[in-house]
């Protein structure tokens, strides 16, 4: 009797000791996971469509190329899909053909990456450099409340996406 | 069927801590003693070193609260943001939205301020009993001990007051507005010292930067070392200074002539005979027992019950975040850190004027009165002449006087933080306990 | 013996190891159970009820916050005030309540957060430090506790004033009365005679371009009843400024608890702010703020004309002198235009004698606030006696 309630309390002892200390340490643990994000944001809103230049416009926010070609609006990442570094644009003097998917397209412009030499067409595709597969294309919408024109990286949206107003 | 003998051993779980296995005792003795950790422990250990009463713990208990602000320093590292548009935020994330950080940072601030506090009881404790004195042994070098002790004592307080600054609210700046002042009214250096610890003339990023890495890194190494060091010394002077007692009261009773015993020396450093050589006449059974398990499990006590403690007043007090800080505007009252809050109370009644000269009070309370101080307490091992029958006894016999000085000192320290703290109120004016301030205005 | 009683340690280290055990259950309880949650799950419950299960299964859970980068400001009301965009919940009650709809299109709570316009502690995650009536935060929430407080004579204007962050330069700004009205009184009461805003104005008193960031220790409370706030300061001192700071020469205007609280709310919006260009609603064109070339050359001719010397001695604060064009805001002495003649119907001696020996009012006034040397007194003499034959000019024109 007296050595079952010696073994009960001891048990409680080191139950307490080990679930305490197990506790606490959860607790700096816990501490380093953190409950809320400073992150900048990954939807921009725009001007009104008639008020976003012709041609190329880099976004800050977001790290994407805008590009208005009369009515129509697109948008492609400059996030490098090799390991992320921010690619340039660079515009040609001469514009070339290249074939892209057994197609013939006219290049007026291309993206290089800086960091490993990745080089993408204007669309996009990557045609040499270590990168694995071409730029990402971003959703380009019209706002519902007020008709600017919002840039979305939630929403994923196939090569070529285009919005004409 | 060799092969699988050595994965067999391999396998054993050993492989994984012990790089060998001591194949005989001496072996075995000198990984102890190879040990940095077993090493600051003897095999055995008397008795009075361990109870309670005769050095209440107090090392022990600031040791293991400078372990858990070590530990809970880390996390906070983790999510504070040592910059003047992000710090004050930072620390409201903690309170606010981080798990726990509320109670990790009230641990982080009340264990330093505990560990002030026991730094400052060790000391007494330590002067009280006399522990400063060599004893018996040869090669000891207590009052040497004793100073690295004063050296510890005075980087805690740098570190209770570089962490101060770190929330940038504005408790934060003009508690260190006032510390900072002090340290400039030090003759010749002091314009100097406070350029350099504040990285310019005022209160800014460059000061908070500073005050960061010295909080962070800078002064709690120099605290490790110095902590390691004392420890050790501990150990070659021979444990506690109650042994030396405990062996010199033994050796009257059973000893009359000289005692026979080996000499030798210990990695060089001490010569002759040591403490522990000489404890061996002991009645070992009698005033003895093993380190292990019964030091080791009572330090595990302490420091649990410490770490306990903390957690628990935790519960009830937190840290306190002001507004943030403002270089225009002075809260009133603005006080320092209520362990240099004497000294705030010194240097606002030290202002001495004789006739047109004026010395103030920033240089007699804030530097000459505590420089003084310091150094008292620094040599004072060096002129207590007493008989080495005084080491290791609670109120020594032929101590009285020096005792009553020292306490005396302490009174006034003591009597000085507690009027600044509870009763100094706007104007730093004087409030009894129970007299209402007057009404602190708000914006709104 | 002695090693039966070290033997108890285990048994403390036990009764530690429990109440640590005790405390780490307490620290968790709050972990698990914060203020938050319960609205959280409240919400849910109400959603449920009101708009059907489907909606409420929708609702993500969790800490919440609104984080304007531009602003440097991050709050996390929405953690508890979860129904702020949703239709239908426009009758709910708080903290549940739809927010109305026209003013977070103008200002989307993406680009603004909450407390820019509402005050309040946005870290906090509980009711009494968000709301803010606690000690050291000093914007609490501009709400009903604070109008029950100063009891303007409207509700729900006391929010006005941080309009004015934005809107400080508009002349007129939709729905915010109380901003607008004080506007209007401090180009009628010519508050720019005395006193710089904006970068303009006299320095007869002091400069209020950032009046809204003196803090509360800056103030004289002795002389005011009640709370002792910056906020009841001001509102005393525009009520009467004499007897909340006697030494000032600010005269007395008449205003009422309406005057006095909307010219209050608009000094406390005139703070330092870090605004990037986009969110000042014209600074595309131009700062609405700008005089009127009218109301330029009447400063210069105030400061610089024939009457300058008394603008610049303060006189100007209680006389008029309209025929050099000086206009007082209080108007509480006579027009000076006519002092030669005045002067001895009022006090029976000559202008002359009378600045040498004043009487009445004018004794303390000259004696204290306005102190003039020998040659000054001259001046104003000679001064008058030229202003009284414009005067005389004057009145026989408009007789013929």
């Amino acid at each position: 009797m007296k050595l079952n309630r010696r073994n009960f309390l001891k048990t409680i002892g080191i139950g307490s000791l080990l679930v305490g200390l197990v506790g606490q340490l959860y607790t700096w643990i816990r501490s380093l996971f953190p409950n809320v994000s400073y992150e900048s944001v990954r939807r921009v809103k725009l001007d009104e469509p008639d008020k976003i230049p012709d041609g190329v416009t880099f976004i800050d926010d977001i790290k994407a190329y805008i590009f208005r070609e009369g009515k129509t609006f697109y948008a492609i990442s400059a996030v490098c899909t090799h390991l992320g570094c921010t690619v340039k644009y660079v515009g040609l003097s001469k514009p070339k053909i290249v074939k892209i998917g057994g197609k013939e397209v006219e290049v007026k412009w291309e993206f290089h990456c800086p960091c490993h030499g990745s080089k993408f067409y204007g669309d996009g595709t990557n045609y040499a450099g270590p990168a694995p597969r071409p730029l990402d294309w971003v959703k380009v919408e019209i706002s519902p409340e007020d008709g600017k024109l919002v840039l979305d990286l939630n929403k994923t949206v196939p090569q070529n996406y285009k919005l004409t107003v | 069927m060799a092969e699988l003998e050595v994965k067999q051993k391999r396998l054993n779980g050993r492989g994984l801590f012990w790089t060998w296995s001591p194949r005989s005792e001496k072996e075995a003795g000198e990984s102890i003693v190879r040990n940095l950790l077993l090493h600051w422990f003897p095999a055995k250990v008397t008795l009075k070193s361990l109870s309670w009463g005769y050095s209440l713990w107090l090392g022990t208990i600031t040791a293991a609260l400078f372990l858990i602000l070590g530990i809970t320093g880390v996390i906070l590292m983790f999510l504070y943001v040592p910059s003047v548009e992000r710090a004050y935020q930072s620390i409201k994330d903690i309170e606010y939205v981080v798990s726990f950080g509320w109670f990790i940072r009230a641990m982080h601030r009340n264990a330093a301020h505990l560990m002030v506090a026991s730094a400052f009881l060790h000391m007494v404790r330590v002067f009280l009993t006399g522990a400063y004195k060599n004893g018996i042994g040869v090669g000891q070098n207590r009052p040497l001990n004793w100073i690295v002790g004063v050296v510890l004592l005075l980087i805690t307080l740098l570190l209770s007051f570089t962490g101060y600054l770190l929330p940038w609210d504005q408790l934060a700046f003009w508690a260190i507005t006032v510390g900072t002042n002090i340290a400039k009214s030090a003759p010749l250096v002091g314009e100097w010292i406070r350029f350099i610890l504040l990285g310019g003339h005022e209160i800014e990023q460059n000061a908070l930067i500073r005050f960061y890495v010295l909080h962070c890194f800078f002064l709690p190494s120099a605290v490790l070392i110095l902590f390691s060091y004392h420890m050790w010394r501990i150990r070659k002077d021979g444990g506690l200074a109650c042994v030396d007692n405990l062996v010199l009261s033994q050796k009257k009773e059973k000893v009359k002539d000289g005692i026979k015993s080996k000499t030798y020396s210990l990695l060089g450093l001490t010569t002759g005979r040591t403490v522990q050589v000489e404890a061996t006449l002991l009645d070992e059974e009698k005033y003895t027992v093993n380190s292990v398990p019964f030091l080791i499990r009572r330090i595990g006590l302490v420091m649990l019950g410490t770490f306990i403690f903390v957690a628990l007043i935790s519960l009830f007090i937190n840290a306190p975040l002001e507004e943030p800080a403002n270089p225009n505007v002075t809260p009133n009252p603005a006080k320092a850190p209520w362990y240099f809050l004497w000294l705030q109370e010194l240097v606002a009644i030290t202002t001495i004027r004789i006739g047109g000269f004026v010395l103030n009070g920033a240089f007699i309370g804030g530097i000459l009165i505590p420089g003084v101080l310091v150094l008292l307490l620094a040599i004072w091992p060096y002129f207590d002449k007493s008989s080495n029958l005084n080491t290791g006894v609670w109120f020594g016999k032929e101590r009285i006087r020096q005792n009553i000085v020292f306490l005396v000192l302490c009174f006034f320290v003591i009597l000085l933080i507690i009027i600044g703290t509870y009763m100094r109120g706007p104007n730093w004016e004087f409030y009894f306990p129970w007299e209402p301030w007057p009404e602190i205005p708000k914006k709104f | 013996m002695e090693k039966e009683k070290l033997k108890k340690d285990v048994i403390a280290i036990y009764a530690v190891a429990v109440i640590g055990l005790i405390v780490t259950l307490i620290v968790y309880v709050g972990y698990f159970t914060p203020e938050w949650k319960m609205y959280q799950s409240e919400f849910k419950k109400y959603v449920k009820q009101k708009l059907g299960e489907e909606k409420a299964k929708g609702i993500e859970t969790g800490i919440k916050q609104i984080y304007v980068k531009e602003l440097r400001r991050v709050d996390r009301c929405i953690t508890c005030h979860m129904g702020y965009e949703w239709k239908g919940l426009e009758n709910a009650p708080n903290p549940f309540k739809t927010h109305p709809k026209e003013i977070l299109d103008k200002h989307p709570v993406s680009k603004y957060g909450c407390t820019i316009c509402h005050g309040g502690q946005g870290y906090a995650l509980n009711k009494e430090e968000a709301h803010g009536f606690i000690e050291h935060w000093e914007e609490p929430l501009l709400g009903k506790e604070l109008e029950d407080l100063y009891r303007p004579p409207d509700r729900k204007v006391l929010m006005q004033m941080n309009c004015n962050i934005c809107h400080r330069y508009d002349t007129l700004t939709a729905g915010a009365d109380y901003i607008n009205y004080a506007k209007k009184l401090v180009k009628e009461k010519g508050c720019r005679a005395c006193h710089k805003i904006n970068g303009r104005g006299g320095v007869i008193g002091p400069d209020l371009t950032y009046e809204g960031d003196k803090a509360p220790e800056q103030f004289d409370y002795a002389r005011i009843g009640g709370r002792k706030s910056v906020f009841a300061w001001h509102v005393a001192h525009f009520k009467n400024p004499k007897m909340v700071s006697p030494e000032s020469i600010m005269p007395e205007m008449g205003f009422g608890s309406r005057e006095a609280i909307a010219l209050t709310l608009l000094m406390l919006s005139w703070k330092k702010v870090h605004l990037p260009p986009e969110y000042y609603p014209q600074s595309y064109t131009a700062l609405a703020d700008l005089p009127t070339p009218e109301e330029i050359e009447k400063e210069r001719q105030m400061r610089e004309g024939e009457g300058a010397f008394f603008v610049n001695k303060g006189c100007f604060v209680c006389h008029s002198i309209s025929v050099f064009g000086i206009e007082s805001a209080a108007k509480i002495g006579p027009d000076l235009s006519n002092a030669v003649e005045d002067v001895p119907s009022r006090f029976g001696k000559t202008l002359e004698n009378f600045i040498k020996e004043p009487t009445g009012t004018m004794a303390i006034v000259l004696g204290s606030q306005i102190t003039l040397t020998d040659e000054e007194k001259a001046t104003v003499v000679q001064l008058l006696t030229k202003a009284y034959e414009k005067y005389r000019k004057q009145q026989l024109t408009s007789k013929h």
